[in-house]
Parts: structure tokens; sequence; C-alpha cells
């Protein structure tokens, strides 16, 4: 049974069915479904190579052999689809005998190798091999062998991408991953070469095998021939545990298996837990390989604690004591309003919640907020920012969508699930994918049209859309009520004018919005980071209000990080949603009375001497807020500044008291993603040092002011549990909102926009500590068109100088496609180049020239 | 850019015979073959932008068809049927003469750059054997007279600037 949605009614189509035999029992499925999946769907196990759930049909590898009453030959099962009235056998003697012959066949040029491979143990033609009695072919002929020598038989392994190994003649030639790499993610870096006996996988030519999901073709790859070299020749795989987890990196949360050993207390790698609503089973390579933070050498392993100007090595006792006393001190001396806090939203729940409790309760200050690199946030809550942000969200509604709509966000890198999952919409539905960026982003691979628009106009935009609906009447005019008096530009035409975009383009997306059954319309970090994200956000609550989107739409402005949503949820902002607010009230018996202070603010505040006490968890101001200069200045001038964090950083090597903080991979804990699903993650290590999980810390400093947090571990975890279950939700605007243009002031000296983010195999400031991350990419650089190139004079790998009014950093570039002529972009993930201190904290746009550094 | 002007729009002019552009690929390696007289990544990529689909797509055709060189080869690409009606006839004979009377081994070009000698599957021309090809024309119901001839001709014509 399909239901189809339409704008009001649901209709309930029935599909039609057909009835079958299978091994004796009769099997009523949808038309269409082949024999295969409808086995699955009884419990019956038909074996597989080269057939995959996420990937289209090859029929290459005949394992999945089954027998068809009155068809002359075996069938194979993966492309047969089951007909009314068929007799099919999974498991008679002619199947039996016909798959032991494709092993054979498989055989034919497989060195069996097992004992020196490290698919050993998870391969599928080992087990089926076993389980099939069948060791070799029966070909008298030499097996075909691929190696650079003669002598070059087992250990034929090329190194294709920094982290990928490949084995040809390992390779049984399913396709899993030329399918995987082609239609899940949509990279061209891998390909099939020759034919026949000598047909091989190999990287494309002049390529290298690093795409940003280049990890999961080691997990699709059903024998040894390709593998990574994180993994390989370390452990056997029967040796190891699994400890389930979720991506700490992104906000999806993407379930992930830790494999550990717990004698030598390692993880030794990360593969997917395959999660249909959530991952589809494809992890990022950011997501795969992050899970080495945890065992960076480089951990702080003791408090250090400021002595004389200098950080010397403490006990958690002194540190502790020294962190009540100044706080205490602070408190007294100037009120309580003096302290703050800046929680990073990758902490689990109880973390985030024990500190809001610890700022709230136990300090009384509303100066807590979990956001490092927003700039220029408001202070108030409720606006059409938090409106946007509070809307459901689901993932697995992109794929049930007829037209998905992007505004600035550069998917791969901030939300690389979310991408996988559009591909997968475009690749297996009928669905229009728009996406509007102020630069080329690899969405112009899935979108029907990439719109680039001028940079910073980001509300004009929805405006012309807005707009050319009303001028179009492509929506019921009534609806269209006073809108055209709260927005200026008030024509279309002007305004896509001011975007530098096709007003056609803008029609296109009108008219899907207009028409569209099921809608995903999502904003990304460029609007997040946009000192105009509320001006954004109106406009976008005025395009929800005027194409009546309501029930037809999910709207939203993407989190981040991992428990970006539970943060939000569980209070962290300085002034939380009044449902969050009236809870926590009631559970703690009072708010604090001190005026709501954002990062932002707080340093602001910072600087002029009103705050004075500052406790960080597992945030890196000083490298990741928008204006270096800025935060250096604010967090100097503080009289007391306790970080807690997994390394040293640009920010501990400021503070009084630097507290040696526990990964996510050492103690259990829960995460909230970005669609209020609340997820765990289970303790894969134990810390062999003295760090500490965040909560505990909180309890401790808790403890050290003489105010227990919780009266325990069960206490907290039901409070969250009863904080999480309050609808947060906000109600859209019921009036249009003034949405108006402001014209920038652009420096002719700086030409060029600047664009800040991660790198596509990176994740914030922590995943340089992977070895196998930065393998990747290891240093900043600068991308830019390769039409500014050439304008320029400039090659690839030159070095350029990057500068700002306020700073310059000098990179390597990168020419790249993917970006249009007047806009650069530069990694911020990277802690060796400084590139925030190329940002002005007020700037709405952020520019910058480039010169060749001649040495 | 390797490729001319010329090749570059008799590409685009077999693509807009296809609705899809990918299907464009053979006519376009074909093209870039009789210009370059061989292939490489480099003429691939080239392909592959006025085509506007991935590079790879474009090796992998390429590699998958065996008529195409992918290496500079002599000015003449003498390719020599060895499947079994040309086997019958002497095929075999015939490539060892052509060894001996150019003086190089199967897969090699003689030193003046004029002839490569590669031993090839079935070319559809059984009726005929033993033949060959060189470059883009059969040459077919061959005796050790024929093949002297042949290169005496194709000798001749070299050296007086002449193509084929």
């Amino acid at each position: 049974m399909a239901e189809k949605t339409d704008k009001n009614t649901v209709v309930v189509e029935k599909t039609p069915t057909v009835t079958f035999t299978l091994d004796g029992r009769e099997v009523t499925v949808p038309k269409g479904t082949t024999i295969l999946l409808a086995a699955q769907s009884v419990g019956i196990d038909i074996p597989t190579l080269c057939w995959h759930p996420k990937l289209t049909i090859a029929g290459s590898c005949r394992m999945c052999y089954v027998e068809i009453e009155k068809w002359p030959k075996l069938a194979i099962s993966c492309a047969t689809e089951a007909m009314d009235g068929m007799v099919v056998y999974t498991d008679s003697d002619l199947v039996r005998k016909g798959r032991a012959a494709v092993i054979q066949f498989t055989l034919m040029n497989h060195p069996l190798d097992c004992p020196t491979c490290d698919k050993g143990g998870e391969c599928t033609l080992q087990d089926l091999a076993f389980a099939y009695g069948v060791d070799n072919s029966e070909f008298d002929f030499g097996k075909h062998r691929f190696g650079a020598t003669e002598n070059d038989t087992t250990f034929d392994d090329v190194v294709v991408g920094p982290e990928i190994v490949l084995n040809r003649n390992r390779c049984i030639r399913c396709y899993r991953c030329i399918r995987a790499n082609k239609e899940a993610f949509g990279e061209f870096d891998l390909g099939v070469f020759e034919r026949g006996n000598h047909t091989e996988i190999n990287v494309a030519p002049g390529r290298r095998l690093d795409n940003p999901f280049s990890g999961n073709l080691t997990e699709v790859c059903p024998v040894g021939a390709l593998t990574h070299l994180d993994w390989r020749y370390k452990i056997r795989v029967w040796l190891t545990d699994t400890t389930s987890s979720i991506c700490p990196f992104y906000s999806s949360g993407s379930n992930i298996l830790l494999y550990t050993n717990q004698q030598q207390n390692k993880i030794y790698r990360a593969t997917s837990r395959v999660n249909d609503d959530i991952d589809d089973g494809w992890l990022s390579d950011t997501t795969r390989f992050g899970y080495q933070v945890a065992m960076s050498p480089d951990r702080l392993k003791m408090p250090l604690i400021k002595k004389d100007g200098k950080q010397v090595e403490a006990t958690w006792e002194e540190a502790l004591k020294l962190i009540g006393k100044r706080l205490t001190e602070i408190t007294e001396k100037k009120g309580r309003v003096c302290i703050g806090g800046l929680v990073a939203s990758s902490q689990d729940n109880a973390t985030l919640f024990s500190f809001s409790k610890l700022l709230r309760k136990v300090v009384g200050s509303n100066n807590i907020d979990f956001r490092t690199d927003y700039r220029m946030l408001p202070q108030t809550s409720g606006g059409a920012y938090d409106v946007l942000c509070s809307q459901p969200f689901s993932i697995v509604g992109i794929n049930q969508s007829d037209v998905i709509v992007t505004l600035g966000s550069d998917l791969v890198k901030e939300h690389p699930n979310e991408y996988l999952r559009i591909r997968k919409a475009v690749n297996f539905g009928a669905v229009s994918v728009y996406a509007m960026n102020p630069y080329r982003t690899k969405s112009s691979d899935v979108a029907k049209k990439e719109l680039v628009y001028q940079a910073g106009t980001e509300e004009i935009l929805i405006n012309s859309i807005c707009l050319v609906a009303i001028e179009d009447g492509l929506i019921d005019s009534s609806l269209a009520g006073n809108l055209a008096e709260c927005i200026s530009p008030s024509t279309a035409a002007e305004s896509a004018e001011l975007c530098e975009v096709n007003l056609e383009d803008i029609r296109a997306i009108a008219r899907a919005l207009a028409d569209g059954r099921q809608i995903t319309f999502f904003a990304g970090e460029i609007v997040g980071r946009s000192i105009n994200r509320e001006a954004i956000a109106a406009a976008l609550c005025n395009l929800h209000r005027l194409f009546g989107l309501s029930g037809r739409c999910q709207m939203n402005i993407l989190p981040r990080h991992a428990n970006s949503c539970g943060a939000v949820q569980l209070g962290l902002l300085p002034a939380p949603v009044l449902a969050t607010k009236d809870m926590l009230s009631k559970l703690w018996g009072g708010w604090p009375e001190s005026e709501p202070q954002t990062t932002d603010r707080m340093m602001a505040n910072m600087k002029k001497d009103e705050i004075d006490g500052y406790m960080i968890v597992g945030a890196n101001p000083i490298m990741l807020y928008p204006d270096r200069e800025f935060a250096t200045d604010a967090l100097e001038g503080l009289d007391f500044l306790m970080v807690a964090d997994l390394f040293e950083t640009e920010t501990t090597a400021l503070a009084d008291v630097v507290l040696p903080l526990a990964s996510w991979a050492e103690y259990s804990g829960e995460y909230v993603n970005l669609e209020g699903r609340v997820q765990k993650t289970h303790q894969a290590l134990k810390t062999d040092y003295d760090a500490r999980p965040g909560y505990e810390i909180a309890a401790l400093i808790a403890q050290q002011l003489e105010q227990p947090l919780f009266e325990n571990d069960q206490t907290r975890d039901e409070t969250i549990t009863k904080v999480l279950a309050v609808d947060s939700t906000l109600p859209w605007p019921d009036e249009f909102l003034e949405v108006k243009h402001v014209a920038d002031e652009v420096d002719e000296e700086y030409p060029l926009v600047l664009f800040v983010g991660d790198d596509s195999h990176h994740s914030g400031y922590l995943t340089e500590k992977s070895n196998s991350l930065t393998n990747f990419q290891a240093e900043p650089y600068v991308e830019i068109s390769p039409t500014l190139a050439k304008r320029l004079g400039i090659d690839d790998g030159d070095s350029v100088r990057v500068e700002s009014p306020v700073g310059k950093i000098v990179v390597p570039v990168r020419i790249s496609h993917h970006i249009n002529n007047d806009v650069v972009f530069v990694p911020m993930n990277f802690s060796g180049k400084q590139v925030n201190s190329l940002i002005m904290r007020k700037s709405r746009v952020d520019r910058v020239r480039i010169s060749k550094v001649v040495d | 850019m390797i490729l001319t002007p010329e090749s570059v729009t008799r590409i685009k002019d077999a693509a807009a015979l296809y609705p899809q552009a990918k299907s464009a690929i053979l006519p376009a390696i074909t093209i870039a073959y009789r210009q370059v007289g061989h292939l490489n990544p480099d003429l691939y990529g080239e392909i592959a932008g006025i085509l506007d689909i991935p590079a790879v797509e474009v090796a992998e055709a390429a590699s998958f068809y065996t008529m195409f060189p992918k290496e500079p080869v002599g000015k003449y690409l003498i390719q020599v049927c060895h499947n079994i009606s040309c086997a019958l006839l002497g095929a075999e004979g015939l490539l060892s003469y052509l060894q001996d009377k150019l003086d190089i081994e199967v897969g090699e070009t003689t030193s003046d750059n004029l002839f490569t000698l590669v031993r090839v599957e079935c070319l559809g021309s059984c009726a005929t054997a033993p033949m060959m090809q060189i470059n883009h024309d059969y040459y077919e119901n061959l005796s050790r007279a024929e093949v002297d001839r042949i290169i005496e001709k194709l000798t001749a014509e070299a050296q007086s600037g002449g193509t084929l």
C-alpha cells in the first residue's frame, strides 16, 4: 500500500501484488519485487556478492541463483521479478550445484591468500567458499596476475588514495565499489578498465581515490580487494569487540560501530551500523576516521594550572580547588553575573545539562551558550531564526520529497549525510532539487539548478521568489496580503538584479514551491554564520506563509554539530524558548535574573570587564570565532579562565586552569540529532590517564561551590528526559515580517568574497588530530576559480597572500571548478594559519584580496 | 588542447546525434584517435570536457577497446589477425615473416618509426583469411609476396611524404 499525500487529503492507493511459491511457501509481494527481496522479506537467505541493498542491480556475480519451475535455466534472483504462480526453489540440488560452479568461476583468478588478507574473517567470498565447499577453480591454466613484477603475486597492493589500498588479484569484479562511488557518492575517481580476464578496477588516470566518502568502498567490497591503511595488518577482526556509537561530528548522528580490543585498550576502526532512517549505511570519511582523535598521543593527560604566568601540571584536586576559589572570589567581589560559560554542542546531553545547571542554578547567571563560531547573535530568542531552527525535520523526509530546495549550504562539507540523501532522492525518485548558494558547490552535481547569488543577498533572493509568485499569479492572490509592503525592493526583477541571478531561475523555484506536494527546504551554515541571519529567516517565514507551505513542507535551518539540537532543547541558550525555560525554572525552583548573554555578547563584556570568569568546555573560540583579534582580546581580559578540552589549543593557552576532557569514546552518553532523535554512544575506551567527562567536571565544580548538582546520575538522566520531552517547536509568525534591502558597502581594495568552513575531510578543530584525515588534507589552502587563477597568473599549488583589512595569511592555492570567479574559500579547521584573523565580527560579507607570493 | 578545432567540431556534431552526450564516447575517441594516432589520458580529459561527462568514463571505454593504441605507434600500425581462419591459413607464419622482415618483435615499432606490429583478435574478415589491418584499411588473402609488395609500397609512400 502506498500512501499519497495530496495537499489536504490522504489518498490510499492499492498497489497490485503477485503471489508465488517460494520453497513451498506461498508468498505475496508487491508487483515488481525481485525474488531476492521477496525471499529476504520472509527470512529466506539467498547468498549474494554483487547485490547491495542500496545500489542498482548489476547481476554480475551470479551467486544468487534460484531454480524456477518450467524455466530452462537457473535464474539470478536479484534481477528476476516474482510473478504470479511462479514456483521457486532457493536451495535445491540444482541451485547448490549452480552456486558451487559460480564460486569456481569467481575463484578463477582469486589468489585465495586468506592468511595474509585483512578481510579474512569477514569476507563474503570466504564464507561462501566455506559454505559450498569449493576451494579452487577447475581451470588448468595459471591464474591471471596483476602486479608490478612477476614475483609480486600476493602483495600486489596499490595505494590508490590517502587511505585506500587496492589489490586487483582479489577483486571479483562485482562492481559494488564502482556503483557506490558513482551512484551513491557521485564521484568519478574510480573506474573499470580493460576487459575479460584482464578487467580491473582502478583509479581514473591522474587521480587519487580521495573523495569524502572513499572509506565506504572498503565496506562495500565483499572481498579483500579494497582495504584501508588504517586497519591493515593491525589486528584480526575476530580479536575485536564492537561497541555501538554515533558520529560525534555531524548533526545527523550517523550510526557507527567501533571495533575495539579491551586488552590493548584501543579502537581499531569505525564502520557503519546501518540505520536506514539516518545514514543508509554510508559514512563520510570524517565520521569513519574521526575516532583516531580520541586515541591521539597529544591528548591532555593532566590538569594544568597557571603559576607565575606559566602553566604547570597539577592534580585534579589542586585544579578544582583553584576553580572553586576563583569563582567564589569573583562572585563575591563583583556579583554573580560576572561568570559565563561556553559548552560546545558536540558534548553529550549530560554534560550540556550539567553545565547549564551549574551556570544557572549554582552560579546563578544566564551567561551560557554553546555557539562558538557565530558572530553578532541576537540577545533575545523566539525570533524568525529560532522559529526556523525549531521546526521538525526528518532525514527520511528528504527521500519522500518531490521538491528539495537548499539555501546557503556547502552541503558536502556541512551535512555529508544529507547530501547523500539528496543524491539518493535524485537517483531513485522523481525529485527536483534547487540549490541556492553564494558560490558554486558540489550541490550542482545533484541540483537541477544551482543558483549562484551575490554573497550577502540571501533575504532579497527569498523575497524575489515571493514576488515572482505574486507577479505571475502562482499562488492564491488572497494569500499575498500586505507582503509587498513589507519587503523591498518590491519587484522580482529589481530583487533578482540585486542578487545577480536570472529571473527565470527564480521563477522555476517559485513554480516548484507552488506545485510541490512534499517539499524539503533547508538552509545551512552560510545562513547560520551570516550576521544577517534574522532577516534571512524572516524572509523564509514570509515565503512559508505566502506559499501556504504548512503541512507540505519541512523547512529548517539545519544545526551543525552532533548535539546542537540537544543543546537547544536542554536550554543551553542564554534565553531558551519559553516552554523550556518554564520547565527548567520549575525544576530548579527559579530562574536567574541576570540579562541573557550570548558568547558574542559575553566576549564584548569581557573587554568591558563585566565578565570576569569564564568556563569553556570542548570549544576553541580563539581559533574559530569569526574575529580572532576580538576573541583574543576578550579572553585575555578575563580574571579567570577555565578550559576543559581534549588537547592543548590556542584557547587553553590563555587559561588559568586547563582540564583534560574525556572524549566521546571514553564514556557512554546521549546525543540529539537534527531530527530530535535521542541516540546513545557506549564507552569504547578506558581513559588510561586522568581525563574526565564534562558532566563529571561540572559536578566536581559544583561540589567545590558546595552545591551538589544532582543526587546521582539517574536523577540527572531522568530530569534530562523530562526536559527533552518539552515541545520546543515555535509557531510560525502570523503575519508577514519586514525584510528590507540594506546595501552592503564594498571596499574596492578587497574585491573578493571570503567564505570559510570545513575542508571536506574535516570538521571543527579536533579532526586535525586524526592521522587518516590529515593524510587526506593536512594544510589550509585557498580555493579559487580557474578564471580568477588565470586573471592573477596563479598556478595550482602556488603560495598566495590572502589579505583582508584586518589580517593576512599565506596559503597555497587550490584551483577548483566548484567555485565562482569572485569568491574564495579557505577551510578554517586547520589551526596553523589563523584563518579567522581575516574576519571582522561586524562584516556582513567578508572581503579579501589575494596576490601571488614572489620568493 | 591536443584536439584541433576541427576534431572538436566533429565530436560536438557526433554528440548532437544522441539524446545523451555519453553515447558519443566511441565516436569521440575514434575522432581523437584518427587525429592523434593513439589515445592518452589528456585526450580523455579533453573529450570529457567537450561532452561534459566524467573523464573516467571516457578512459574506461577507451581501455575496453583494444583497437585504439594507448601509446604512440609507428606511422603504420600493422594488426595481424591470428584467430581461427587466419591461423589455419598461416597467420603465425605471416607474423614471424613480418617480424623478420621489419626486424622487430610483435608489439614493437621499427627504429624509423614507420611500422608497429601487433597481433589482434578476429577482425571479421574470415572469408579472406589470412588478413591484416594497416591503419584503417584491410589487406586480405595475404601471401609473403603480397606482404613484401605492401611494405614496399608503404615505405615508398612514407618517403615521398604521402599518407595512406
